[in-house]
Parts: C-alpha cells; structure tokens; sequence
C-alpha cells in the first residue's frame, strides 16, 4: 500500500523538480527576501533580536530563527555564516540557550585576527539577519539524566556546558551537578552572575570558579588541586570543553583513573595527527572531474590546503573537520583522514576535503 | 584601428603579460561589496523586470502593455543570460561563496544547458580562442566570418543562415556542443550523439514547456498573448546576443590563428592572442551591463574570471599597455562594429580572401590558446 505520506513526498518532489526547472524556486525566494530577509524556502536564517555584552571580549547573540529551523538538543553547535566584505565565511558556535527558550543564542568570543568573530562583533547589531546551519553535535546529555554530573570548562568553552546547565535548570532536574569553570580573572567569566544566582537557588548545584586573579581559590587546572576540589570526579559523567591545554590535561587525568568513558568532549581545534613520515603527498594527481583540472599535490597537508595552493578555490568552512561545507565526493583512490588516521579506498565516497590528504590519485567530482 | 599590432617577441609578450597579470591581481584584491552589491542589484532588477512583464501579459489588456510587458520580459532575460548567467557561469562570483552565484550550479534561462556551455565556452573557447580547428566559435563551424577559412559552396547562403542564426540564436547556443559537424565528419556516431543530445533535449523541453506552455496556460483567456509575448521576447533576447556576440569575434581588424603558431605559446602571448581576438564595442553604462559587458570582449577574454562590471575601470589601463606594446585595441561603435561583421558575412560567403583592408595574414577572429601552462594565478583573496 503507497502510504499518504509517500503521496506527500511524491508530490513534493514533483512541486520542487517543477520549481527549479522553470526557475521559480529562484524568483520565490527572492521576492521572499524582498519582504523579510529572514524568509526563505530552504535555508535556516534567522534574525538577532538582541545583543548581549557578556564580557570585555564576548557578546551573546539572540537569534529568532525562521521555520526552517528543527530546534536542537542541550550542548550542539550551529553553523553561522556571515558575509564579509562580499565573502561569505561560516564558523561553529556552540548554542549556549536551553532548547526550551524561545530563541536561539550563541555567545561569541572575539578571537583577534579571526574575520567571522570580529565581524560579529563589530557590525553585527540587533535586526540584522545571520544564516545558520541545523543544530549538530553529540556532546549532548544521555536519554536518562546522570545521577552524578561534572560540567567542567574553561574561557568561551563555557557555552555548550551552560547551554546543558540551563536545560537541566528548566527541566528542574539539577540533583547532583559540580560546575568548575576557569578563566583568567573574575570579568572573564562569561555567565558569571547567571550561574550565581543558579547556585543560589538550587541546592543541587555546586559552583566552582578558578580565575588567576583570585587570591584566594584555585588557580587554572591542575591534576592535584583538581581532584582535591571534586573528589569523585571519576564517578561523575563529565562534560568538557575548553581550551586545548586544559582539554589535554583533563584527558590524560580521567584516563590515568581508567574513567575515560566517563568523559565528554567538545573540541573546536581538532588534534590532527601527524603525517606518517612516508606520506607526503608529492607526486600524486588530484583530477577535478567536473572541471576538468588535474592538480599536482604537493607536500603534507590537507586536500584542501593542496588544492588551495595550486590555485583552486574549492568551498569550505571550519576547516578542522566540523562543518561539512567542504565535503565532496571521491570518485576513485585512496585518502587518509588526518583526524582518526583511517585510510579509506571506498569508491564514492564523500570526505572532508579539509581533513583528507590524498595516498594516491584521486579523482574528485569538484 | 585596423592598424596591425606589432609582432611581439616572446619576451617582449612575456613582459606584456606581467603588466597584465599584475592589473588582474590589483583587481582580485579589492574584490568586495561592492561587486556582490551590483550582482545582486542586476539580478534585482532582472527579476523585478520578468514579474513585471509577466503581469503585463497576463493581465493587461490592449497593445500597449503587450509591448511594455513584452520589452520588460526580453529586458529580463538578455540581463539574466548576459549579465548575470554568462558572467555567473564564468566562476566570476566564485569567490562570493555565495551559492546562488556558484559558476558550478548556476543554470541559466537558456535553452543551452550549463554543463555544455561550461564545457564548450568556459573551456574550449575561452582557452583556444580564435584557433583554427581548435575554437569551435569561429564561425561556429558553418560560417565564414574571415578570409584564412577555406571557402566551400555552402557558404553562398550564409547570409540568409546568419540572419537565421540571430533569430534563433539560442538553439544555435544550445546545440553547439553536440558536434552535428563531428557526425557528419564520421567523428562521432549517432549514438554518441543522442547521448550527447539527452540533456539538451530535456532542458529544452523544459524551456518551451515553461514559456510556451506552462505560462500560457497559467493566463487562460489570455494564452495567446502570452504565447506571443514569450515568443517575441527570446526572439529579442536572440537578436541582441547575436548582435553582441558576434560584434566580440569577427569585425575587421581581428585575427585569426593557426594552430602551429600556437604550439608552445606562453601566458604572455596567450594575453596577446586574446587581445587580437576580440573587439570592444564602445558605448555608456547601460550599453555595457546589456551586453553582459561583452561589450569590453577584450578585457573578458583576458580576465574572463574577474567580475565583469569591473572591465570599464579596467580598460583605460588595458589600453595603455597595449599601446606601448604597439599592440591594435579594437574599439568602435556598435554600429560601426554591427556593420563591419555584417558586410564581412556578406562579403564572404564568395570566393577569394584579398580584400584591401584584409591583406594581413590569417586574421581569424577568435582565437584562443589551450596551453596546459596556462592556469589561472591563484585568486584566492
């Protein structure tokens, strides 16, 4: 029996092919845009209601996302684009709001020298309009809530952790949470009066700041002092995020316990592990198949900085593996994933151009 | 203007194209807003225009909001292939990001599919410009546009086939990277034609369904009108890029070349063949975005991946290079240009190749080089 929801489908697929063919999906959504920017057939747009400062380098943005939009879980990250200067850029950002406000927020620390984050900053105000990716991620709470929680961060690391905290704090289901966060002095933490007056009202909710500034308290993490501070650590699900050294170091403690399953990342700058010493690139033919163009691949490095020095402009985001944008389709050869070492042969299959690097010809539909 | 250029060294092109790839760099570089700004202002007002026109022919009433909507839809389409589809395809926006101006996705109001346009302009005719043999442009194969083409007796009805091309200049576009010429030459069986043929077939098929079909029957009582209406506009649309196109490639003064002179040739005198193959077309502000800025052929053909609203700013520079190398810039009116092409077909379609103002060697109209060397420097801003 052909279901009613096939029908559906069916027909939107006919109403979408009838669309593109006739270039009205094209004339649809433009003069959508004309009368909001933020409507749009497909894409998730949204329009920031407000702007928060946070702190001396961070700012919260509240967005108000259209119907493309299908929510997200306590703890995922979303893909921003912005057009600077006529280019589009996207970034990863953790949402740091609870599924069960109304907007969308992401708290956005200025990384100097970084285009997206200072444009956010700077030109960014309440009413404009952002493009964003559907929320991803598994740094998310497991289906049954922990008994025993450690929400553990450090800097703008913070904003999947809070994000967590504040869906707990609206389900009334802060039982048993350690909250330890770093930063580098009492102003630079981010939700600071927030998670105050959470700790305040819920009992269930111990708050622990470090800041270098304070005489008195922690300072940074350390193994010892940290496991003085949270002593059962190891029993606790942890989630982490923060700066590399932080995460390397608390890595290495939850392992040194045997209690890495336990453990929780949230990593925005992927370790890429390095080349083995055989494997440069020199001497491999990258053949562009809808271009035509064949590259010489040179050096370490990924697919994407080789393309990008013989000259091609293949799209991309994040470029540590996150966002997907540079995804493309290996037609036929052997590539290696920079993060996990695997060494893939798989004829069509689709990599991340930013996180490949190319063990033979390859034959690429770019 | 149709003085010869002076033949150039090797290095001397060689330092002829320094010049040049140092202007092309200064313009990467200040790429921006402003270039997106005046795409999407186009493809505004584009589509502001079809609305428009639609709305006119469907709902108007009397002869003159037939000629208003009709002129609207053909202002529409002659921006959305020339300004905007031409241009779009040619990776000029590429550095955008945007996807709505990926050269890779875009696929144009036009019965010629993007994928063989790609294939038969971006690629062969852009790298082999004006090469014998090699740029299938050149006449388009069936016509005679300069005296180096070997005369044949089919050439007697060109003027008649050329009038025939304007006016159906789009199926001309879009069946040029079929290769009828190659079936007939044995080089290709009718097999590999009908493969070949398949996306045309359905993206034509779409194309007179929407304009001759689907839009009509849209207007009910008014179908005939919009039919008509439709009719006229890609008829218009056909005239114009014709007109454009061929004033570009095969007015006098252009050159062709042979393939032997080509073999070898560097970036340098790839720059120079490109200057020697095209022709300007001078005019205002509006003349140049109707044409897709085709109207600046000289400067699209040496920088056919920069935007091309940039090529006016870029000419007076262009120019003045090319005079201290000696090198002929061909620029004049439309008219002059418009003539100068027709009187050429006519002329040609008899025998013989010496006429006066032709006496220089082999001066093909399009020509372009297909050296492997001769990747674009990297754009990446």
């Amino acid at each position: 029996m052909v279901s009613i929801s096939q029908v559906g489908a069916a027909w939107r697929r006919a109403g979408s092919t009838l669309a593109e063919r006739l270039f009205l999906d094209r004339q649809a959504e433009f003069w959508l845009g004309e009368f909001d920017p933020v409507l749009s057939l497909g894409e998730v747009r949204a329009r920031v209601v407000e702007v928060i400062e946070e702190t001396r380098d961070t700012k919260t943005f509240v967005l108000r996302a259209n119907g493309a939009w299908r929510g997200h879980r306590a703890g995922q990250y979303t893909l921003v684009e912005v057009e600077v200067d006529g280019v589009r850029a996207r970034r990863c950002y953790s949402i740091s709001s609870a599924p069960e406000e109304p907007h969308v927020s992401i708290t956005v620390k200025r990384v100097p020298g970084g285009r997206v984050s200072t444009w956010l900053h700077d030109k960014v105000r309440a009413g404009h309009m952002l493009r964003l990716g559907p929320a991803s991620g598994d740094f998310v709470l497991p289906a049954r809530n922990p008994d025993k929680l450690l929400l553990l961060s450090g800097g703008s690391g913070i904003t999947p952790v809070m994000s967590i905290l504040r869906d707990l704090a609206a389900r009334e289901s802060i039982h048993d949470v350690v909250f330890v966060h770093h930063a580098r002095s009492r102003a630079d933490v981010i939700f600071g009066e927030e998670l105050s007056d959470l700790a305040a009202r819920h009992a269930g909710l111990r708050l622990v700041l470090c800041t270098d500034d304070d005489a008195s308290g922690p300072h940074g993490f350390d193994e010892a002092s940290f496991a003085t501070l949270v002593s059962d650590f190891a029993e606790r699900s942890t989630f982490l995020c923060g700066p590399k050294p932080l995460m390397d170091r608390a890595e290495r403690l939850w392992e040194s316990v045997g209690a890495s399953d336990s453990l929780e990342l949230e990593r925005f700058t992927q370790a890429l592990r390095p080349l083995p010493t055989v494997g440069t690139a020199d001497g491999v033919q990258v053949r562009l198949g809808r271009s035509g163009r064949n590259v010489a691949a040179k050096g370490q490095g990924s697919l994407l900085e080789q393309l990008e020095r013989a000259g091609e402009r293949p799209a991309h985001g994040c470029r540590i593996g996150i966002c997907h944008a540079c995804r493309c389709r290996k037609q036929s050869g052997t590539v290696q994933n920079l993060v996990t070492g695997e060494v893939s042969s798989e004829p069509d299959e689709e990599i991340q151009l930013c996180i490949s690097t190319p063990r033979t010809d390859l034959l690429l539909d770019l | 203007m149709n003085t010869q250029s002076k033949a150039l060294t090797r290095d001397e092109a060689d330092e002829f194209g320094r010049e040049l790839d140092a202007l092309r760099q200064e313009v990467i570089a200040s790429l921006g807003e402003r270039d997106v700004a005046h795409i999407r202002r186009v493809i505004g007002t584009a589509n502001r225009s079809e609305a428009a026109g639609r709305l006119l022919l469907h709902f108007g009433v009397g002869p003159l909001s037939f000629v208003v909507g009709t002129s609207a839809l053909a202002l529409s389409k002659i921006l959305e292939n020339m300004e905007i589809g031409h241009n779009v395809m040619h990776g000029q926006y590429d550095w955008t990001r945007d996807p709505a101006l990926d050269s890779r996705r875009y696929e144009w109001d036009i019965v010629c599919t993007g994928d063989d346009w790609r294939h038969s302009h971006n690629y062969e005719h852009h790298t082999f410009t004006n090469i014998m043999g090699k740029d299938r442009d050149i006449g388009y194969a069936f016509l005679r546009v300069a005296p180096e083409q070997e005369w044949k007796p089919m050439h007697l009805s060109q003027p008649v086939v050329a009038a025939l091309l304007a006016l159906f200049f789009q199926w001309g576009v879009g069946g040029h990277d079929l290769r009828f010429d190659e079936l007939f030459a044995g080089k290709q069986t009718p097999a590999e034609l009908g493969a070949r043929a398949r996306p045309f077939l359905a993206k034509a098929a779409w194309q007179l369904f929407k304009d001759y079909a689907f839009f009509p029957a849209l207007a009910v009582g008014n179908a005939p009108r919009v039919f008509l209406g439709n009719l006229l506009a890609n008829g218009t649309r056909n005239l114009w890029a014709f007109a454009v196109i061929f004033c570009g490639h095969f007015p006098e003064g252009v050159r062709l070349y042979d393939q032997a002179e080509t073999e070898n040739e560097s970036r340098g005198q790839w720059y120079v063949r490109q200057l020697n193959g095209s022709a300007n077309i001078e005019g205002g502000r509006w003349l140049h975005v109707l044409t897709g800025h085709l109207s600046h052929q000289i400067e699209h053909h040496m920088f056919p991946d920069i935007p091309a609203a940039r090529y006016p700013e870029m000419a007076p520079r262009v120019r003045e290079i090319c005079r201290r190398y000696e090198q002929s810039y061909n620029a004049g009116s439309f008219a002059r240009q418009l003539s100068s092409v027709i009187g050429r077909i006519a002329r040609l379609s008899l025998p013989g190749t010496n006429r006066p103002d032709e006496a220089t060697p082999a001066v093909p109209k399009e020509a372009a080089t297909a050296n492997p060397a001769l990747t674009y420097l990297a754009a990446t801003r």
